[in-house]
């Protein structure tokens, strides 16, 4: 017995050494403050005075009608990304997945007569599963049709400017991600005077009092809970927040309703089959610089995309931290299950059958 | 320590007999981490571990998350994507703290209905069993704390919930509540007291596994086959034992470094499986989430609050007897409390002589069924509270008490168990074989 231990000992400090590499390498636990604490000092101080905007107790009435300035100047261009932006391997698929958009417009023409079932159809975003990441370019035009059209009434006050230039997300050159700042006026917390916006600035909150803030929107929403609630499905295409924003945005029959002075708008994705929200988007609405296709449906994808990466900046991080974690936890488990057997072996006999 | 004999720590050079003399600490140690454990333990006798580096793992990643937290009802959101966006690492901290959460009630679960199939309630491991369920009481305490913090839709419409089942209690059920909430509706006294209650509870937790483990140490290990060790000479009990270090040590270790290894996987790629996405929205006491569901942890006991409607005849007959001071709505916090209250007196429920119920034909199968139920249960919680899963909600919770109540002090008494092999040796060596024995001796 007593021979056994050095090797025992030897085989165990390989693991403990192990355990701590594992533990470096996946944990990252030092928090820093350091270099962001005024930002974010001066982003908490922002939601102490925002008055928490109540939400109608009608939650079909996410957003009320006004849209007029859908399209108005005020919000920032983004030229910036016309030089970045080139996909050519996402515009070899469009013809296929047109095809299928038309079979999914069909079906949701089917499914408008019974719309008190919300349909989220799922699609095969480039983020999903664990190998999965985000296309920069899509970001990029997800970004710009959030500006365009969504930052009209929606804010995502969560999200800083200077997260635009992250790596694993939009990752804009820093010039540009000044640039877009810059076209945002900000009144400044120490000084109350107005100035242009900086990289380490938020993005405005909602214009609308009642339009949701998308920051964490495509977490905020499930697609999925299938087959018959298990939520099993989910497993495999995630939670399914931005199928169901794809959905919403393709999701308008056509039909309108008078409702005690407020128009809502059928939808076949919506809880209640009626949403406040008038269709944003329109085929050839926004243009992008990359010549990607611009109908509905993909610019649904795109900004749904955008909003995924809004709510989890961080996910290739994660992911990433992930696979190390997991590498080095199965590595230690085979060390583990070597000494353990080695150790126990003398006390153990052959295995009986029973 | 233990009743077990073994061999003590014994102070060498000078400076250690000095130490022992004033504080017997390193002794203590010894002891512990040498105590004789039967050899015959299954890998269902790992959880233990698990939770213990569960609690580890809650309280260190807790810590530096509460370093960045504000309990303030305007700024607690803000303050959690503040964690998950711009503090380093803030986004792993957290989604290891609430998968965290769930790894530790999975790992209590499978511990709880291991104790009831193989009798570790029985004597002389009553205190042990209370101790273990009052542990398991505080993490149902802490668990729904913590879950209020983040203050999404979630955790304000759950709070406004679970604290409501406290003013179904009949007279003083509303100034408790109050109590409780700081005031009429759960708003910023309420956030302040359960921050600063979730950072208290893991502390009582930790105070009350450390007399889980001292009170098993002093009893001794439960084993799969129920047969007390041999505790006649010391080398009588080593033919039934293996000390904890390093047999019981590595092989734990080898059992939480695979189970973390799925944990990480979890945590690394699909973070919000186990969560609602209700809870991504900030707190608004003015809308109603469509469907309010606890973590999946309570749902089984949610289920069983929610079967008890005022249409069942159970429920009107208390009623009726009671003049009316029990209706339903109290009759099913009862029912949830009570659900717990029968496993905490299973030890005096259980009236069978055999202790391990892999010698008792007939309890196999109701203990089976019993794991169906809590696995039915769990699911049906999860459900709208309407249609066939009310029935489901209440034939499961039916047989919940039924085995409890009924079938564990009856099959105690028309049961005819099988006969436990006369030591742990022998078990351990039917699996083994007796060549593992002579091996020891050779080597020795």
């Amino acid at each position: 017995m007593m021979k056994e231990m050095p090797k025992t000992i030897a085989l165990l400090s390989t693991v403990a050494a192990l355990a701590l590499a594992a533990a470096a390498a996946t944990a990252q636990t030092q928090t820093q403050t350091d270099g962001q604490s005024q930002d974010d000092q001066s982003a908490t101080e922002q939601y102490l005075l925002d008055e928490p905007a109540p939400e109608p107790a009608d939650n079909a009435a996410e957003v009320p009608s006004a849209t007029e300035d859908a399209d108005s100047g005020s919000m920032p261009a983004t030229g910036a990304e016309a030089e970045t932006a080139q996909a050519p391997e996402a515009a070899q698929t469009d013809s296929a997945s047109q095809q299928q958009e038309t079979n999914e417009a069909e079906a949701e023409h089917a499914q408008a007569a019974g719309h008190n079932e919300p349909h989220v159809e799922d699609v095969a975003f480039s983020f999903e599963g664990p190998f999965g990441k985000f296309d920069e370019h899509q970001l990029q035009r997800g970004l710009q049709v959030y500006t365009e059209v969504c930052s009209a009434c929606h804010g995502m006050k969560f999200v800083s400017i200077r997260s635009l230039a992250q790596e694993g997300g939009p990752h804009l050159p820093e010039d540009q991600v000044r640039a877009y700042a810059a076209e945002f006026t900000v009144t400044d917390r120490e000084t109350g005077e107005d100035r242009p916006g900086e990289p380490t600035d938020f993005f405005p909150k909602s214009s609308l009092p009642n339009a949701p803030d998308l920051s964490l929107m495509a977490k905020a929403r499930a697609g999925f809970h299938g087959p018959y609630g298990t939520g099993i499905s989910q497993l495999f295409k995630g939670i399914g927040g931005p199928e169901y924003i794809v959905a919403i945005l393709n999701g308008y029959t056509g039909h309108e309703v008078e409702q005690a002075g407020t128009t809502f708008y059928e939808n076949t994705a919506f809880a209640g089959g009626r949403i406040a929200m008038p269709p944003p988007l329109a085929d050839g609405q926004v243009d992008f610089a990359d010549g990607h296709a611009n109908d509905v449906h993909h610019m649904a994808e795109d900004v749904a995309a955008f909003l995924m990466w809004a709510a989890e900046p961080d996910m290739m991080d994660r992911k990433r931290s992930g696979f190390v974690a997991v590498f080095f936890l199965g590595f230690l488990s085979v060390l583990l299950y070597l000494t353990n057997k080695r150790v126990w072996a003398p006390h153990k006999g052959k295995k009986k059958s029973a | 320590m233990a009743g077990i004999p073994h061999d003590h720590y014994k102070p060498a050079s000078s400076i250690e007999k000095w130490l022992h003399d004033r504080l017997p600490i390193v002794g203590l140690l010894y002891d512990t981490l040498m105590i004789p454990t039967p050899k015959n333990l299954n890998w269902m006798w790992i959880w233990g571990i698990v939770l213990t580096f569960c609690l580890v793992l809650q309280i260190a990643t807790g810590v530096v998350l509460a370093m960045h937290y504000t309990p303030h009802i305007d700024l607690a959101f803000a303050s959690v994507e503040h964690i998950m966006r711009d503090v380093r690492g803030g986004y792993l901290l957290r989604y290891l703290h609430s998968n965290g959460a769930s790894l530790f009630f999975l790992a209590v679960y499978l511990h709880i209905f291991r104790g009831l199939y193989y009798g570790s309630y029985k004597s002389p491991r009553e205190v042990t069993w209370i101790i273990g369920m009052l542990i398991y009481l505080a993490m149902m305490a802490t668990g729904f704390l913590g879950y209020v913090l983040p203050w999404g839709q979630m955790s304000f419409w759950g709070a406004t919930v679970i604290t409501g089942l406290f003013g179904a209690i009949p007279g003083i059920g509303e100034p408790i509540q109050t109590w409780l909430l700081g005031g009429p509706a759960v708003d910023n006294p309420t956030l302040n007291r359960f921050f600063s209650l979730h950072y208290l509870l893991p502390f009582v937790i930790a105070a009350l596994v450390a007399v889980h483990i001292w009170a098993f140490h002093s009893t001794g290990n439960n084993n799969p086959t129920g047969v007390e060790v041999r505790r006649g000479s010391k080398a009588e009990a080593e033919k039934d034992t293996l000390p904890f270090w390093p047999y019981f040590v590595l092989k734990d270790l080898f059992a939480l470094a695979v189970i973390l290894t799925v944990f990480f996987a979890v945590v690394g790629f699909m973070p919000n499986y186990l969560g609602h996405p209700d809870n991504y929205t900030q707190a608004n006491p003015l809308m109603t989430p469509a469907h309010i569901v606890p973590e999946w942890y309570y749902l089984p006991f949610y289920a069983i609050l929610r079967a008890f409607t005022a249409d069942v005849w159970v429920v009107q007959l208390v009623h009726f007897v009671t003049f009316g001071i029990v209706d339903a709505k109290f009759f099913g916090v009862l029912a949830m409390f009570g659900a717990i209250g029968v496993m905490l007196l299973v030890p005096w429920l259980d009236t069978s002589s055999v202790r391990s119920g892999r010698y008792r034909p007939l309890f196999k199968w109701w203990f089976a069924l019993l794991c169906v139920d809590f696995v039915v249960l769990t699911w049906v919680g999860a459900q709208p509270a309407e249609g066939i899963y009310t029935w489901i909600s209440l034939i499961g919770a039916a047989y919940w008490f039924t085995y409890f109540l009924v079938l564990l002090p009856l099959l105690g008494v028309i049961e005819k168990p099988l006969a436990p092999p006369a030591t742990i040796e022998e078990d351990f060596n039917a699996h083994y074989g007796a060549a593992g024995s002579a091996a020891v001796k050779s080597a020795e």
